[in-house]
């Protein structure tokens, strides 16, 4: 079951020929300027939506991300070996990409604040009648108003599935101190979700 | 269930509608990008040349062309050019910019 959903997170992938691919990278890897632009052109298409929908609504560090998710990819091509496709490879690279940025901030977030108490656990009052793009649109607007360190939270917790475990052990704080965050974090959320209402 | 449980429960509904959002990447962006590799990959030494880019079958836009075929030794054919073109900065800064020629790669980005 766990297996469908991390499939189920995974971008959709579409792999190039293999010969089509090898052409390419060898390409790149001579520093040819056309086979560079193709590459940037199928990478940006690969992970653009990967990213941005990771880090809806601050959307102002997307363009730095993907260059250094592009950067890197060209830094490492040296080493692609060819066991996974071209696009797997580089959205591997997106996804520590992400991750590390989401780990940076997250850590930046509970540096000054290890002893603040939990908020009220409360649940938010959901408007079932919203259909999905809607209620898409209610969510973003709401991530809007939020600190960036408790919108990433949120969207680390509950969109690609990590739990406060995991994401303690990835930003090297407590347990007890990532939960408190999540707390403060969805509180902050219901609070600003109704605010959208009005 | 606990009322932890209910709550993760509904968050993890809530966020996970976003798999569906599909985002097309601005042409832009794509020319930045390209810039930016670009010159990452002269920092570390020339570019292949373009009668390279030509034998492995890719197109040259009329200004590559000119510089190809000009009495000047390889070095010289190596920079990239784009670099001094009004196209890459028309690309790179508005989205469907006013640029046509064949062969360039930020038209290119502008029509995929």
């Amino acid at each position: 079951m766990q297996e469908t959903q991390d499939q189920m997170r995974q971008p959709e992938v579409t792999n190039l020929p293999v010969a089509d691919e090898r052409g390419l990278i060898s390409g790149v890897l001579a520093k040819d300027r056309k086979a560079t632009a193709e590459f940037v052109g199928r990478c940006a298409d690969w992970v653009y939506p990967y990213v941005v929908g990771r880090l809806i609504p601050r959307t102002e560090i997307v363009e730095d991300l993907m260059q250094e998710i592009l950067l890197s990819a060209w830094q490492n091509l040296p080493n692609f070996r060819g066991d996974a496709s071209l696009q797997a490879w580089i959205l591997g690279i997106a996804r520590h990409k992400v991750q590390d940025y989401y780990r940076k901030r997250i850590h930046e977030e509970l540096q000054d604040d290890e002893e603040s108490s939990p908020g009220p656990a409360e649940l938010p009052r959901f408007d079932l009648q919203l259909d999905i793009a809607a209620q898409q649109q209610r969510v973003q607007r709401t991530l809007v108003l939020l600190p960036e360190a408790y919108g990433l939270a949120l969207l680390w917790r509950y969109r690609d599935e990590k739990s406060a475990r995991e994401m303690a052990e990835l930003t090297g704080k407590t347990e007890k101190a990532m939960e408190r965050l999540l707390a403060r974090a969805r509180d902050c959320f219901r609070r600003s979700w109704n605010d959208t209402e009005r | 269930m606990t009322q932890s449980d209910d709550m993760d429960r509904g968050f993890e509904r809530m966020f996970s509608d976003f798999e569906h959002a599909q985002e097309q990447v601005p042409s832009s962006l794509k020319a930045r990008l390209y810039s930016a590799l670009v010159r990452e990959q002269q920092a570390s030494g020339p570019l292949a040349s373009l009668d390279f880019s030509v034998a492995a079958g890719h197109g040259i836009c009329v200004f590559e062309k000119l510089v190809q075929i000009a009495p000047i030794g390889e070095k010289a054919k190596s920079p990239f050019f784009c670099a001094v073109c009004h196209a890459r900065v028309l690309a790179e800064n508005l989205e469907n910019a006013p640029i046509f020629w064949p062969n360039c790669p930020y038209v290119a980005f502008k029509n995929s």
